[in-house]
């Protein structure tokens, strides 16, 4: 888990890069590798790579980045984790193959060298890397199926360059501020900035699963080499037998976390008092670690009440024989570190505060690594989306074949309910989106409509972002091929969306703010191909229960039982709070909004002061 | 590879876009692959002269009625695999004749006329295109704020410069001219009154201080238009009448002269969709100066070429360049750093590439 960067002066006409931008994009990055820095540069010096290093697997000076591979004819700069990298070493090995360290990114240079781009295929884990490769004079860059690690581009029809993060990429300097309406319009839909968009122009996210190439003639389009609603679509197919649902989850998330327990340094977990960081837990038990750091978030406010996670969450460490830390955090706190929570939020995101929080306490507690629950609620069908979205299609499905009906009541729903419009906006969007599975999931998820925009935005504005983000394309191009399944069609939009745009996003600013690898064992392209046949006969009452009965000594029945009415989390009302409004008066959805309005006023005097 | 060239002007043509797609149409129709190329002007006031191998340009036709109806027909009939667009104008036109054929399609994108959002006909055949090509980065960068074009579609091919220009006795022009041991000054452009941002103006304003700490020096404006008379009429109340010299437009053949007889070549320019006379000025050897803004600073090579500075900068520097040493080696060296960096083998090389990549 590193901070990576690149600058490729592609073009005849380009200028040569400078030491000085490449090193400025680098060391922008410190926190996401305080363990160790270093540049490569082609010898034309039209191509240089930066690193910086958090030490997890080798951590000697051999295993130091960018690497070269023995002839010298390729050099990589990697973040992330190969987990399948002891098969792959042993594979590669029974080649023929000589490792000089006993490092995953050796192992890249020589699946590279040996398959080529197809190696992406071969690959098990969370990474973003650049490989150049001398022999066909170009740039290879891979990221993996769910987007975990962050990796931006720019391309300014000279020179490529890209980096682990969009801030890293404006600090050297060269890369235009140009605002881009699609990121602004799609940060202010989702509460995140949807990929490949990000808030300025030039600036773009190579997509989750996607490769790119670079030569001499510019980036081409990047290639998509995986797509989860493909694998969705081939396990419903196929569907398993009922009878070995259990089985296949149990063997399938066993398997996950032992892989993601793969490191030279102590990986601890993120215990909340849900279902998927207690499974978690019990399996990492069961996969043999015998030593294990939990850390809880819990919140002053809620001390000695009903809403506090801490006791459940040390039931739940008792039982599996962890070392609980239970980590409180105040309001006071958050105001506290509020200044750098901004600054290390790489694109604006209404989400993240708690991600950053439970990081800093891992951090205190010394540790490197650490597994998360995330993901848990998309693959185990944990969400209200997945009764909701099935559900209003099939009411409001009928309401297409009368197109602009929508609309309409929308418009007169405004009129003659002025008040709903304040307080639901969305309510009044339910027949003019409810009736597909697109729609349905911009109105679950959205923290605006499309058509609210205007009374936010500059007319302009909208109208630019919409026409190039297309909200409503991309989401059904999220579910192409057809998962076939509503299940899995609501799993391939959460998983494509919500998860790849907030939560991992956010799960990498805040974790990377506080030098905290954060491994996400139900976010493991493995597991998706082992779940697809299961994620048909998943409902949403039961695909949780059968995570918690996954761990051998399976969770106490009082977590099951909490877990469906949830915990309070004050961080809403904190942020709330921040955008002078009382708290008390903002539903959630309501906080959201406020909140997001008041991170792009803020992002322009804070996250980004020269914007 | 078969190549519908649907273009403004190209074999003779005047002006800078025809000179682009000579050079472009030239390279696709050479080297190891080379494409047939049929080549249909709005305007040809010079007569063609020597078509290149494979090259066969049609009667031009201006009418656009007559012009669109002769464009599908010959599409129609040559069944390429490459519309190429030369103009942000006939790209409707360029992409029915496309999808007619089922053809690629490429568009050439120059400069302002690609700045502001185009109407949707022409903004929608833009973003139908396979391939955009523009001659700078800063065209690049305006063509994606109003299209919604994959990034990766929109590619870089700068102008480049003729053989023409090289280094070479600056004597026989200075005589001509009458100019014996005065500084030299140097702009090349059309003075369009609807083009005021090439900025000769600027450089009138700042004489006064120039002459103060130069001495003798002369402005030679090459270059006609509607603009002349503001801006002899700003030299006048100036007081640097006698030290401007407006040439009206300049045979081609006399520029390089030209250009070698100056000291210093100037455009302050705020709008060049690139600006070849950068180039052509250094690759005679004559050092460049310009605004660090739009497509100049590609001319200027990001100021490693020439210099690109803000505007408030513009006389320092203009007297720096004046003082600096300027010896035969140093005008070579500077012909030889911009023909590596714009020569055309580089541009044939990109040209043919990326448009086969796109066929």
């Amino acid at each position: 888990m590193c901070g990576v960067n690149g600058i490729y002066a592609y073009h005849y006409a380009a200028s040569p890069p400078s030491e000085a931008e490449l090193l400025a994009t680098r060391d922008h990055m410190r926190a996401r590798g305080p363990d160790g820095e270093g540049v490569w540069w082609r010898q034309d010096r039209r191509v240089g790579f930066g690193h910086r290093r958090l030490a997890i697997i080798d951590l000697s000076e051999r295993a130091a980045q960018p690497m070269l591979s023995d002839d010298g004819r390729l050099a990589i700069t990697f973040n992330g984790e190969i987990y399948n990298f002891p098969e792959l070493k042993a594979e590669l090995e029974a080649q023929g193959r000589r490792f000089r360290t006993s490092s995953d990114t050796e192992a890249l240079l020589h699946l590279y060298e040996l398959y080529g781009q197809e190696m992406v295929h071969r690959l098990r884990g969370m990474f973003a890397f650049a490989i150049w490769d001398e022999a066909r004079e170009g740039l290879f860059l891979a990221r993996d199926p769910y987007g975990i690690k962050p990796f931006y581009t720019a391309n300014d029809g000279w020179t490529f360059r890209f980096a682990s993060q969009v801030k890293a990429l404006l600090a050297g300097g060269k890369v235009s501020r140009d605002p881009e309406p699609a990121g602004v319009v799609g940060f202010h839909l989702w509460g995140s900035v949807p990929a490949p968009f990000t808030m300025y122009r030039e600036i773009r996210a190579l997509p989750a699963g996607h490769t790119q190439w670079i030569d001499r003639l510019g980036p081409r389009e990047p290639r998509a080499y995986v797509n989860l609603s493909a694998i969705l679509a081939e396990g419903a197919r196929a569907p398993a037998a009922r009878a070995d649902v259990s089985g296949i989850i149990r063997q399938g998330v066993l398997d996950s976390v032992r892989a993601h327990l793969l490191a030279d340094v102590e990986v601890g977990v993120f215990l909340s008092a849900g279902i998927d960081s207690g499974a978690l837990l019990g399996l990492m038990r069961d996969a043999g670690q015998r030593d294990i750091r939990a850390i809880t978030l819990a919140f002053e406010e809620f001390y000695g009440t009903d809403e506090d996670e801490a006791p459940l969450a040390a039931k739940v460490a008792q039982a599996y024989g962890a070392r609980h830390v239970v980590r409180r955090v105040s309001k006071r706190e958050f105001q506290e570190d509020l200044p750098d929570i901004l600054a290390s939020m790489d694109q604006p995101s209404i989400d993240g505060v708690n991600t950053w929080f439970v990081a800093k306490a891992a951090r205190e507690a010394g540790l490197k690594v650490a597994l998360s629950g995330i993901g848990g609620d998309e693959l185990f069908a944990g969400y209200p989306s997945f009764q909701d979205i099935p559900r209003w299609v099939s009411w409001l499905g009928p309401t297409r074949a009368l197109p602009g009906l929508g609309a309409v009541l929308r418009r007169l729903g405004g009129a003659l309910a002025p008040g709903l419009k304040q307080r639901l906006p969305k309510a009044l969007g339910m027949v003019e989106y409810g009736g597909s599975y697109p729609g349905a999931y911009l109105l679950r998820r959205g923290l605006y409509l499309p058509s609210d925009l205007e009374a936010l935005l500059d007319a302009d504005l909208v109208r630019e972002g919409l026409r190039r983000l297309k909200p409503l394309r991309t989401l059904a191009g999220c579910m192409t091929p057809d998962p076939h399944t509503p299940v899995g069609r609501v799993v391939a939009l959460e998983s494509t969306n919500y998860l790849r745009h907030q939560l991992l996003r956010d799960a990498d600013w805040a974790g990377m703010a506080h030098s905290i690898e954060i491994r996400t064992p139900l976010v493991d392209i493995e597991l998706l191909r082992r779940m697809a046949p299961v994620v048909p006969l998943l409902s949403s009452r039961d695909g949780k229960r059968e995570l918690a009965n996954a761990p051998s000594l399976p969770l106490p029945a009082e977590i099951v039982e909490r877990s469906k009415t949830g915990f309070g989390v004050p961080t809403g009302e904190w942020t709330a709070g921040e955008t002078g409004q009382p708290p008390a008066v903002l539903a959630k959805g309501a906080s959201s909004r406020a909140w997001a309005r008041e991170l792009m006023q803020r992002r322009v005097a804070a996250i980004d002061p020269a914007a | 590879m078969r190549i519908l060239a649907l273009v403004t002007e190209a074999f003779g043509g005047r002006g800078g876009i025809a000179q682009y797609n000579r050079d472009l149409i030239e390279a696709l129709a050479s080297g190891p692959a080379p494409a047939k190329v049929e080549v249909l002007p709005r305007l040809a006031p010079d007569p063609p002269g020597g078509l290149p191998e494979r090259v066969r340009q049609h009667p031009a036709a201006f009418s656009r009625p007559l012009y669109a109806l002769r464009g599908l027909l010959l599409a129609w009939r040559l069944r390429p695999d490459l519309v190429f667009c030369g103009h942000l104008y006939m790209a409707p036109l360029a992409a029915i004749a496309a999808r007619l054929t089922r053809a690629r399609l490429a568009v050439q994108l120059h400069g302002i006329e690609a700045w502001a959002v185009p109407p949707a006909a022409q903004r929608r055949a833009v973003e139908s295109a396979d391939l955009v090509l523009c001659v700078s980065r800063d065209t690049r960068r305006r063509v994606l704020a109003w299209s919604g074009l994959a990034p990766e579609r929109v590619v870089v091919l700068p102008n480049t410069v003729g053989e023409a220009f090289t280094p070479g006795e600056a004597a026989p022009m200075r005589a001509r001219l009458g100019l014996a041991g005065e500084s030299v000054l140097l702009s090349v452009g059309r003075l369009d009154a609807r083009e005021r941002y090439k900025g000769h103006d600027k450089v009138i304003a700042l004489l006064p201080r120039l002459i103060q700490a130069r001495g003798p020096l002369v402005y030679v404006v090459v270059g006609d238009g509607a603009d002349r008379p503001r801006l002899e009429a700003l030299a006048r109340d100036a007081g640097v009448a006698a030290h401007v010299r407006f040439l009206g437009q300049a045979p081609a053949n006399d520029l390089p002269g030209l250009y070698r007889a100056a000291d210093v070549f100037v455009l302050p320019s705020a709008g060049e969709g690139f600006g070849i006379v950068y180039l052509e000025a250094m690759a005679c050897g004559t050092p460049a100066v310009g605004l660090a803004a739009g497509g100049a600073l590609d001319a200027l090579g990001d100021g490693d070429l020439g210099a690109a500075v803000e505007q408030e900068a513009l006389g320092e520097t203009i007297l720096a360049a004046l003082a600096a040493p300027r010896g035969e080696r140093a005008r070579h060296d500077l012909a030889q750093r911009t023909r590596d960096r714009f020569g055309g083998s580089a541009f044939r090389d990109l040209a043919r590439a990326i448009l086969k990549r796109a066929a």
